[in-house]
């Protein structure tokens, strides 16, 4: 069961190495930018959802919230960029630091609770961050903040120019790879078995010497830094944030993806961003109602892949591999 | 030094626990000496799971203090009284289901590497490997390791839960109905595997197989009604009377 999951996993990765490749070469020679700018935002959202798989699958602890970090990440950058002309490393960095700061304090209260109880206190915390921001002119407001000017990104290669399509696509990739591949590493430290054991069985760890409250608020800070990051880079591909980065709908599509993909697999987070951002897409040129096959599509999933697409492949793999 | 050797690892003193109306540990006090197997047996509703987590820490008493040599650790936290030497297992398998035999004892064996540090990233520690390849062994665990605990036979999980409990290489280990539901040929086995152990560390256990108890045993308490009604050598306990009436019924009268 464990090796057909990371076969899975590491088919999963496979995959989504060679989409993005692909779609620059051709989306490169075709001189396209809808489609690139298309997966720029997948790979963004899949950044939020990477975030609620650490909490959802590995921790055990459902956030109905975490676009709050997400539109921090975005308002943050979005200021920083547009009024103080930082560059794309110092935003990055200062939102890096604020969102940590941000997943610390905001722990105390949400990590108060468990269950359900926790799933209900993030989505408060953050209605009222949504609210606060829809109500205060200095960002906008109900508006939003437009005209994000575009950011040149020093490198030692040379500037990169996010105003491309293709250039800030591959840095949005890296990006999001980073933040993975961190995450990936943590789950095989003894704070990522950890993680592993509050989800599996909280009440058992003190008698194996653990206080859980530490490890928990570890992983909380790390999955604000993670949204905010992500949401730091929408603003770089938009032009413009607006409240509803906060809303409920980024929060709840975040879970949506999560369980669409494989709870707890974490590449299933990027894969099913990946999926349900084509779905969008392509209904969304159809209907204006695409939320009701979006909503059909996950009902479907849930009843006939609970384990999501990874899970439902991991299945597969483990009955190949046993029938010979 | 040598008073303390002669002294009890674990002492209750005068434990008492309510639930509402109910006195379910009434003014017990029991020691348990070093190495060898303590027991405490009793019919059902006795007191004697209350006894345990009272002693473990799971439960706080109403009145009364609990002693770990010499120390009283009445209000630790039972992972406080696990780095002083105290561990426990549970009488329902009490695992990480759905992580590998692997996960479970790394999970307890990396303990051993205690850290301040919040966040662990020391991938590979020597130590926590190598303790947790130490109990797969002593175990019979080999062939499970990349197995999900869920996915285990009870019996298999019985001993791994044992394994578990080891990890830290406690002086006192407090088994709580090892053999329960295990067939006939696992309740020897774990029998066995008990009684070795009890030639390195000190083992309180809570059973209701007499027999079992019986073998194994240097000392036993018998618990009644919430209360203590005898303790001693097994013989002289299964001599008591009062135990006879108690608990062994008219079989052994």
């Amino acid at each position: 069961m464990l090796d057909s999951k990371i076969k899975a996993i590491r088919i999963a990765e496979i995959f989504i190495f060679t989409c993005a490749l692909l779609l620059v070469v051709i989306g490169t020679m075709l001189g396209d930018s809808f489609f690139i700018r298309l997966a720029t935002e997948a790979l963004i959202f899949g950044g939020l959802a990477l975030a609620v798989d650490l909490l959802l699958g590995i921790v055990g602890l459902l956030s109905l919230g975490q676009a709050l970090y997400f539109g921090f990440g975005a308002y943050m950058a979005a200021v920083l960029l547009k009024d103080y002309q930082f560059g794309f490393w110092s935003v990055m960095l200062a939102v890096l630091l604020f969102s940590a700061l941000l997943g610390w304090l905001t722990s105390f209260i949400a990590l108060r609770s468990k269950g359900v109880y926790f799933a209900l206190i993030t989505f408060g915390l953050a209605q009222v961050a949504a609210k606060s921001v829809y109500n205060t002119r200095a960002l906008g407001a109900s508006d939003g903040m437009v005209g994000v000017p575009i950011v040149q990104i020093a490198t030692p290669f040379g500037s990169l120019n996010t105003g491309d399509p293709a250039t800030f696509f591959v840095i949005v990739f890296i990006t999001i790879a980073i933040l993975y591949f961190v995450l990936k590493y943590f789950l095989h430290t003894p704070t990522g078995r950890i993680w592993n054991g509050i989800r599996s069985n909280e009440s058992r760890l003190p008698y194996i010497g653990y206080q859980t409250a530490g490890p928990k608020r570890a992983a909380f800070v790390l999955a604000a830094i993670v949204a905010a990051l992500s949401g730091a880079l929408y603003p770089m591909l938009r032009g413009f944030v607006s409240p509803e980065l906060m809303f409920f709908s980024v929060s709840g599509n975040a879970v949506i993806t999560v369980i669409l993909g494989g709870v707890g697999t974490l590449i299933g987070a990027l894969l099913g961003s990946g999926i349900l951002t084509i779905f969008k897409s392509i209904i969304g040129t159809l209907t204006v109602h695409y939320h009701i096959v979006i909503g059909l599509i996950f009902v479907i999933v849930v009843i006939f892949a609970p384990k999501g697409i990874i899970g439902y492949f991991a299945d597969r793999i483990q009955k190949r591999t046993s029938h010979g | 030094m040598v008073s303390k050797n002669i002294s009890p690892i674990l002492s209750g003193k005068n434990l008492t626990k309510k639930f509402g109306g109910l006195v379910a540990v009434n003014n017990v006090s029991i020691e348990v000496e070093r190495l060898g197997v303590t027991s405490v047996i009793g019919p059902n509703g006795a007191g004697k799971s209350t006894l345990f987590n009272l002693l473990s820490g799971s439960f706080s008493p109403d009145s009364g203090n609990v002693f770990l040599n010499e120390e009283n650790i009445s209000n630790l936290s039972p992972a406080s009284r696990l780095s002083r030497g105290m561990a426990r297992s549970f009488q329902i398998t009490n695992l990480f289901f759905d992580l590998s035999v692997d996960d479970n004892l790394m999970l307890a064996c990396q303990r051993l590497e205690s850290s301040k540090m919040l966040v662990k990233l020391n991938r590979f520690s020597e130590q926590a490997i190598a303790r947790s390849d130490e109990l797969i062994r002593d175990f019979q665990l080999e062939s499970k390791r990349q197995e999900l605990a869920g996915a285990l036979s009870h019996g298999e999980q019985r001993r791994l839960e044992i394994a578990v409990t080891m990890a830290m290489k406690p002086e006192l280990l407090m088994l709580d109905e090892p053999t329960q539901g295990m067939s006939h040929s696992d309740t020897i086995e774990t029998s066995n595997l008990i009684s070795e152990l009890g030639q390195k560390v000190t083992i309180l256990l809570i059973e209701h197989d007499v027999e079992l108890v019986m073998n194994l045993s240097k000392k036993v308490v018998v618990m009644a009604l919430g209360s203590k009604i005898a303790e001693g050598e097994p013989e002289s306990v299964r001599r008591d009377p009062l135990v006879q009436t108690a608990y062994f019924g008219e079989s052994l009268a």
